[in-house]
């Protein structure tokens, strides 16, 4: 059974910001939240790379770990998902998270920041697939419709990898093969911890 | 004068007392059966259900990306 994964290439990143574009034109993401960011460490200085960073729908995810009122699920994919009818946006999550990857619609303190929203890797949520409730809470669902999460698909130096895990894994060591370095699968000993069982 | 307030605070703390006596009595008399533990969120098989599928599309993500 293929085990969804992101994989950044930062050694291609160009710090474009067309992932963080695209997904919010194509979840129709509110104002006041990216589901994905570009982050640059060592800006400006020999060594710069940048990563580009959202929910990586870890193994053993940490968010699902502290939610108080459970409204974390894994799907078959493994892919991290959430309710929004259940979530109470405590921002529990928020500080679990080891990518800063759940947002709120509000800046508040406990109860008043409003619904917690994450990247859903382009699968939507509990509703039914493809339905406008769906669409409305959670944005698209490209897995239903047979594809991958748009912020990789349309990625200009195919720096961002979605998809079975084994796949881009095989992708990129090739790539690393063929031109003799790279950085480094960056957060997956985090997030796809090898001790942890499927 | 102090009489009267006297009376009246012994009123008012009677009152307090049987009110709480009255919750504390509606608490225990709530039925063990009709109380149910909080469960946690249990989606179906539908909404965890396998969508990745290697279509054509997928599949040209795959070969497009493999250089």
């Amino acid at each position: 059974m293929a085990r969804m994964k992101f994989l950044c290439d930062a050694d291609r990143c160009i710090e474009c910001n067309a992932c963080v574009t695209a997904c919010k034109n194509e979840n129709e993401v509110p104002w006041g939240i990216n589901r994905r960011r570009v982050v640059t460490i060592n800006d400006g200085k020999p060594g710069e790379r940048s990563i580009s960073m959202a929910c990586m729908h870890c193994t053993d995810a940490p968010c699902a770990a502290v939610c108080p009122v459970d409204c974390f699920y894994v799907t078959v994919d493994k892919v991290v998902l959430h309710s929004k009818d259940l979530c109470i946006g405590c921002g529990y999550c928020f500080y679990a998270c080891p990518f800063g990857a759940p947002q709120y619609p509000k800046v508040g303190n406990f109860g008043s920041r409003g619904k917690m929203d994450k990247c859903t890797f382009c699968a939507g949520g509990p509703e039914a697939d493809l339905s406008p409730a769906e669409f409305q809470k959670y944005g698209s669902n490209r897995l239903a419709e047979g594809k991958l999460p748009l912020c990789a698909e349309m990625c200009s130096t195919k720096s961002l990898l979605a998809g079975d895990g084994d796949i881009i894994a095989k992708i990129y060591k090739e790539r690393v093969v063929k031109r003799g370095y790279g950085s480094g699968a960056w957060g997956w000993k985090t997030a796809y911890k090898e001790t942890v069982a499927i | 004068m102090s009489e009267k307030k006297t009376k009246q605070a012994l009123d008012r703390r009677g009152f307090l007392k049987v009110a709480s006596l009255g919750s504390a009595a509606a608490a225990a008399s709530v039925a063990p059966g009709l109380v149910t533990p909080a469960q946690a969120y249990n989606p179906g098989n539908e909404e965890t259900k396998a969508r990745y599928r290697e279509t054509d599309h997928v599949k040209a993500y795959y070969r497009t990306n493999s250089y």
